[in-house]
């Protein structure tokens, strides 16, 4: 998994729902329902910005916790997708 | 009867009924109500007198649901705190509200915050955890156990809950609620959504807000079940667990609605149970409506109207009429009347816009120690809504916009003072004005026009986290613009209208 995207994820977290570029602010597995940074129209504009941004098209059954809930998830989901694609 | 009367009584009847389902968690009415047992008489030692208040922090919970009939059920006054909230303002609200005696969750962001802030001010925090495993009932029965005492009986106008609307430095604003008022609107919207015993709704809506408040209540009033759901955040999953459990009902705002049919669809679940479908907090478009529509054809679709301060519900539409009355938010609830008015009173013609005015037995007995703001609101014995609205030929309410300056967020009220008294306080700011833009899913969304001081520097992403600090998430404006002054009239007041494009 590349860094660059772990950070490009995060940096989009931080910059939407926290305010702010420091990354000490969001762990890479933080929970971000969990921890009450996104609510559930926080996790679409999420699903945006992966299909958008990041060029990967989430199915809606693939919208589960496993594959969205923290940076480091949303990015195994990611390359996943690019993998197979 | 009060609302704890109605739910003991269902309880007698059959305690082994569902009553509430959350996740691994299915509490029954029998076990819901020695929880509520446990809880009065948890507050009872902690000192309760009738009417003392109690701030209830809990997220939807069967916790939150035994606590407040708990407090109810001991003779107290809840208030239902938004758990979306911040320390700064819940605490503002909880010294406001006078309440002595706070149940909260201790995994709440804010608790440690709070209870540092309350233990200045002489509040007793009760812990009250809200696992959602199997074991939560037997740790919540362990907690708060239960003795033999019958629930405090209090009379039809007795205050029973507090719910704020606005936190406000200035004017924290309680709608203040009676027994009498829960208890009849829960059984005017039990009439006509003609809830019995077998059904089970699915509830996403928060139950500090009064249309959450409102099915918890309705469903709990007659012997009825309710599936909690705490977010929408992966809705194929929610409608999955909505038809493995049968729901037999649903209850949505417009943005709740506008997440499910975005990224899910009805159709790919058996619905066969679910009998009727609610829509409040805010006009949805047609289009929307004609979708859910289609997507669930047996569903009675039930579009509605209402307000915090006349309990929860208004009005409804049949939902056989919706066809011929489609853009109309219905006839009265039972026992509630409706009137289109001028500002000095006088009933206006069919089809002529004015303000709503609501009389009945769910009216508010008024904002909590705000003599002014109440005389305000209820005049004559009518509640004064703030919204426009007309009536047709029939009767049938239509609404046409709002007189005061609130911004809806969701179905959430946003207060442009409290964005702009937050905003103020940061510095570098000179002057701040705060109005809405459209939004596609949540209806509104929150602007602020900032004026800066001479060389101040300040940007966007400032502005958001200073206001993440005060304000609940969906308080914070999504736009942030900054300008060299703010659009006023020939005298001087600022023109929020002006912001909203």
């Amino acid at each position: 998994m590349t860094d660059a995207l772990r950070d490009k994820i995060r940096g989009f977290i931080l910059e939407n729902y926290l305010f702010t570029a420091d990354t000490k602010a969001l762990g890479m597995d933080d929970s971000l329902l969990g921890r009450g940074i996104v609510d559930s129209t926080g996790m679409l504009e999420i699903i945006f910005f992966i299909e958008e941004q990041l060029g990967v098209k989430v199915k809606d059954e693939e919208m589960i916790p496993d594959n969205l809930d923290s940076v480091n998830r949303i990015a195994t989901f990611v390359e996943a997708r690019r993998k197979a694609a | 009867m009060s609302l704890v009367d109605a739910f003991t009584a269902c309880a007698a009847a059959d305690p082994a009924a569902s009553a509430l389902i959350w996740n691994n968690a299915s509490w029954s009415y029998g076990e819901l109500a020695r929880a509520r047992a446990g809880v009065s008489a948890a507050l009872r030692g902690a000192g309760l007198a009738r009417g003392d208040r109690v701030a209830l922090l809990l997220r939807n919970s069967p916790q939150y649901v035994a606590a407040l009939y708990g407090t109810l059920g001991a003779g107290g006054v809840a208030v239902a705190l938004n758990a979306l909230e911040r320390s700064e303002v819940l605490a503002r609200q909880i010294t406001h509200s006078g309440s002595r005696l706070v149940l909260a969750d201790p995994a709440h962001i804010e608790f440690e915050k709070l209870s540092a802030l309350l233990a200045e001010r002489d509040v007793r925090v009760i812990a009250c955890a809200t696992p959602d495993t199997t074991t939560a009932l037997a740790q919540f029965t362990a907690a708060f156990p239960a003795d033999d005492a019958p629930p405090a009986q209090c009379a039809d106008n007795e205050p029973a809950l507090l719910i704020y609307t606005s936190g406000t430095t200035g004017r924290p604003k309680a709608v203040v609620l009676s027994h009498g008022n829960l208890e009849s609107n829960a059984r005017a919207i039990a009439a006509y959504l003609d809830l019995t015993a077998a059904d089970r709704a699915f509830c996403v809506l928060p139950f500090h807000f009064s249309y959450g408040n409102s099915v918890l209540t309705s469903h709990l009033t007659v012997g009825g079940a309710l599936i909690i759901e705490d977010n929408l955040a992966f809705p194929q999953r929610s409608l999955q667990r909505m038809s493995n459990l049968r729901a037999t009902g649903f209850a949505g705002v417009p943005s709740t609605f506008t997440l499910l049919l975005t990224r899910a669809s009805f159709g790919d679940y058996d619905f066969s149970a679910l009998r009727y479908a609610t829509q409040a907090g805010g006009a949805m478009t047609r289009v929307a409506i004609a979708r859910l529509r289609q997507e669930l054809p047996r569903t009675r679709m039930f579009v509605m109207y209402g307000q915090t301060e006349a309990t929860a519900r208004i009005s409804y539409l049949p939902p056989e009429r919706l066809d011929t009355k489609l853009g109309s938010v219905g006839v009265p609830v039972a026992g509630t009347e409706i009137e289109i008015c001028d500002p000095a009173g006088t009933p206006l013609p069919v089809g002529k816009v004015g303000e709503v005015r609501v009389r009945g037995p769910g009216i508010m007995l008024g904002y909590w120690e705000d003599p002014a703001a109440t005389r305000d609101a209820i005049r004559d014995g009518w509640l004064w809504t703030g919204d426009l609205g007309h009536k047709d030929e029939e009767g049938f309410l239509y609404i046409d916009g709002r007189s005061v300056e609130m911004i809806k967020v969701g179905a959430f009220r946003v207060s442009p003072y409290e964005v702009e008294e937050a905003i103020a306080l940061l510095p570098g700011v000179e002057e701040v004005a705060v109005g809405s833009v459209p939004d596609e899913v949540l209806g509104q969304a929150v602007k602020a026009v900032i004026v800066l001081r001479d060389g101040a520097q300040v940007d966007a992403l400032a502005v958001k986290a200073h206001c993440r600090q005060s304000l609940a998430t969906y308080k914070i404006p999504k736009i942030v613009e900054f300008a060299a002054q703010l659009p006023r009239t020939m005298t001087g007041k600022v023109q929020r209208m002006q912001l909203n494009n």
